[in-house]
C-alpha cells in the first residue's frame, strides 16, 4: 500500500472516531452548556487562523472557496 | 442524571444562541478584542512568504460590534511556471518579466523573479436585530503590485426557537483587477514571441483585465447535546472575467515521433475558460468529552471545471489549564484534475480551446500536520504558537508522459514549513 494511502486510511479514521465520539455522547438536553459556553465549541473563534489557512491553500490548490476569499488575493504563486 | 446545578432556562438559552449565532453573551466577558498574528511561510527552494495581521472588535454603545482588520504579506521566491524539465539544460523566458533564465537539465522551470507585497484592509458591522438574530455588513480592499481587490459581504444569522438550531446566510461580492507586471499575455502566445516595446525599448503593456465574484454560503448549525455542536453547510461560488494565471505558461514538446521526442521547443501563456461556477458541501463537529477538545471537518468540492477536492481536517485540543494547551492537527486534501489540465502540448497538434499546466490544476495529495501551543499570559490575555508542515504530492507521470519525460517528475512536489504566532486581548 503507497504511504499516502496508508495517511488517508489513517486520517480518515480518526475523523470517523471524531465523529462517532461526538455522537455517542448525543442527548440533547437544554440545561447545563458548560462545554458549549467555552470558546473551543465556538465555529468563529479562530478568525486569524482561518484566514491564514484560506490565504496558504487559496494560493496552493484549486479549491478554496466559500470563505469569503474571492477578493484574497492574485493567489498567482 | 443531573451534571450540575440547572440554570434558568432563559439563561441557558441565550447562551446556545450566542453559541449558534457566534456573539458573545449580554454582560460576559471580552466585550472588545484584539488579535495580533505573524505567519512565516517558507517552502523549500522555492517561495517565501510573511503575512501580517492585526484585528480589533469592539463592542460599541449602541450595542453593535465594530470589526477591523488590517493585513500586510510579502513574499518572494520562485514559483513553476508550468514549463516541462528537459534532458539538457534550458533557457526559459520568465513569464513575470521577460528576461530569461537556465534551467539545470531535468529539473522544472521555476519563475524567481517573484516579489510582492499585499497591504488588506477589511471592517464590518454587527447588530443583533432580535433575540438570536443577527445581521452583518463590511467592505473589503486589497491591493498588491500588480492585483486589486474591492468587496461587499453581508450575513444573517437566525437561531431557530428553542430547537438549538440556528440558519445563516452570508454573500460576498468582489471585484479584483488584474494587471501584470509585464501586461496581460496573449494566450497561446509564445513567451519569445515578439512584443511590442515604446521608444525606450520598454514593453508596451496590454493594459489589465477584471474578474467579478460572488460567494453564497448557507449553513445549519445545531446543538446535539450539550458537549457536540454540529454544523453543515453549501456554498456556491461564481466567478466572471479574467481567470487566466497571466504567470503560468504550458510547454510545447516534440511527439513521440519527433527528432527529439519529449523535448520542449517552446512555452505557450495558458488560456482557462473566463467563468467558473464552484460547489462545496461541508460537515463540521465540534466535542467536548474526558477533558479534550475535537474539531472534525469534511468538505466535498466540484465544479464547471471538471475538478472536484475531498478535504478532511481533525484537531484535538488538550486543555492543561494554567500551563496551557495543546493542539495537535491534521488536515488532508486531495484534488482532481481539471479538464483542461495538461502537463504539455505536443508539437504539431492542433491547439485546445483551453489549457493550463498549472500544477494547481494537476491531481495531487496534501497533507498539513501541525501542533499549537496556546497559553494565557494574564487573565485577559491568550498567547498561540503553531508549527506546521504541508506538502503536497502529485503524478509524477501522468498518462500523457512519454519516452524520455518518463525519466522525469512532471509535477513539483511541494513541501513548507509554517510558523504563526498570535496575541488575543480582551479588554
Amino acid at each position: 500500500m503507497r504511504r499516502s494511502n496508508v495517511i488517508t486510511c489513517f486520517v480518515l479514521a480518526l475523523t470517523l472516531l471524531a465523529l462517532l465520539a461526538g455522537c455517542a455522547s448525543s442527548n440533547s438536553q437544554i440545561c447545563v452548556r458548560d462545554p458549549l459556553e467555552r470558546p473551543e465549541m465556538r465555529f468563529d473563534d479562530t478568525a486569524h487562523r482561518d484566514l491564514f489557512d484560506d490565504h496558504v491553500y487559496f494560493s496552493k490548490e484549486a479549491t478554496s472557496g466559500g470563505q469569503g476569499v474571492g477578493g484574497g488575493g492574485c493567489g498567482c504563486n | 442524571m443531573q451534571l450540575k446545578k440547572l440554570r434558568p432556562i432563559g439563561e441557558a438559552l441565550t447562551a446556545v444562541t450566542a453559541v449558534l449565532v457566534g456573539s458573545s453573551p449580554a454582560g460576559g466577558a471580552g466585550l472588545n478584542q484584539s488579535e495580533t498574528s505573524l505567519l512565516i511561510y517558507s517552502e523549500s527552494n522555492r517561495v517565501r512568504a510573511t503575512e501580517a495581521m492585526f484585528s480589533l472588535e469592539k463592542r460599541m454603545q449602541s450595542g453593535d460590534l465594530l470589526g477591523l482588520r488590517f493585513t500586510y504579506d510579502g513574499l518572494t521566491g520562485a514559483s513553476p511556471t508550468g514549463e516541462s524539465p528537459s534532458k539538457r539544460a534550458q533557457t526559459v523566458t520568465r513569464p513575470s518579466g521577460g528576461s530569461r533564465t537556465v534551467v539545470p537539465a531535468g529539473e522544472i522551470p521555476t519563475d524567481d523573479g517573484f516579489a510582492d507585497t499585499r497591504f488588506a484592509l477589511d471592517a464590518s458591522l454587527s447588530r443583533t436585530v432580535s433575540f438570536g438574530t443577527d445581521i452583518s455588513g463590511g467592505i473589503h480592499l486589497s491591493r498588491e503590485h500588480d492585483y486589486k481587490s474591492v468587496g461587499l459581504s453581508g450575513s444573517i444569522t437566525k437561531g431557530l426557537d428553542s430547537t438549538m438550531t440556528s440558519l445563516g446566510i452570508s454573500v460576498s461580492i468582489n471585484r479584483d483587477a488584474i494587471k501584470p507586471i509585464d501586461g496581460v499575455p496573449t494566450e497561446f502566445a509564445s513567451t519569445t514571441a515578439e512584443v511590442e516595446e515604446d521608444e525606450y525599448g520598454r514593453r508596451i503593456t496590454n493594459g489589465g483585465r477584471n474578474k467579478n465574484v460572488v460567494d453564497a454560503a448557507i449553513s445549519l448549525t445545531r446543538v446535539l447535546s450539550p458537549r457536540v455542536l454540529a454544523r453543515i453547510g453549501y456554498s456556491l461560488d461564481y466567478a466572471a472575467g479574467y481567470l487566466t494565471d497571466p504567470y503560468k505558461v504550458i510547454s510545447v514538446v516534440q511527439p513521440a515521433d519527433g527528432e527529439d521526442p519529449g523535448e520542449p521547443v517552446e512555452a505557450l501563456f495558458e488560456k482557462r475558460p473566463d467563468r467558473r461556477i464552484g460547489n462545496a458541501v461541508s460537515c463540521e463537529i465540534r466535542t467536548y468529552t474526558l477533558g479534550l477538545f475535537t474539531e472534525s471537518e469534511y468538505r466535498f468540492f466540484w465544479d464547471d471545471w471538471g475538478v472536484t477536492s475531498h478535504t478532511a481536517y481533525l484537531a484535538i485540543k488538550l486543555d492543561m489549564h494554567e500551563i496551557g494547551a495543546i493542539r495537535p492537527h491534521l488536515r488532508w486534501y486531495h484534488q482532481n484534475r481539471a479538464d483542461f489540465s495538461r502537463p504539455f502540448l505536443l508539437q504539431g497538434e492542433p491547439l485546445p480551446e483551453y489549457v493550463s499546466a498549472d500544477s494547481r490544476l494537476a491531481k495531487f495529495d496534501a497533507i498539513t500536520s501541525g501542533v499549537s501551543y496556546m497559553v494565557p499570559t494574564s487573565p485577559q490575555t491568550k498567547l498561540s504558537l503553531t508549527l506546521e508542515w504541508y506538502s503536497q504530492r502529485g503524478d509524477r507521470s501522468p498518462p500523457e508522459a512519454f519516452g524520455p519525460l518518463l525519466a522525469f517528475s512532471l509535477f513539483p512536489d511541494l513541501d513548507a514549513v509554517m510558523l504563526r504566532a498570535g496575541i488575543i486581548h480582551d479588554f
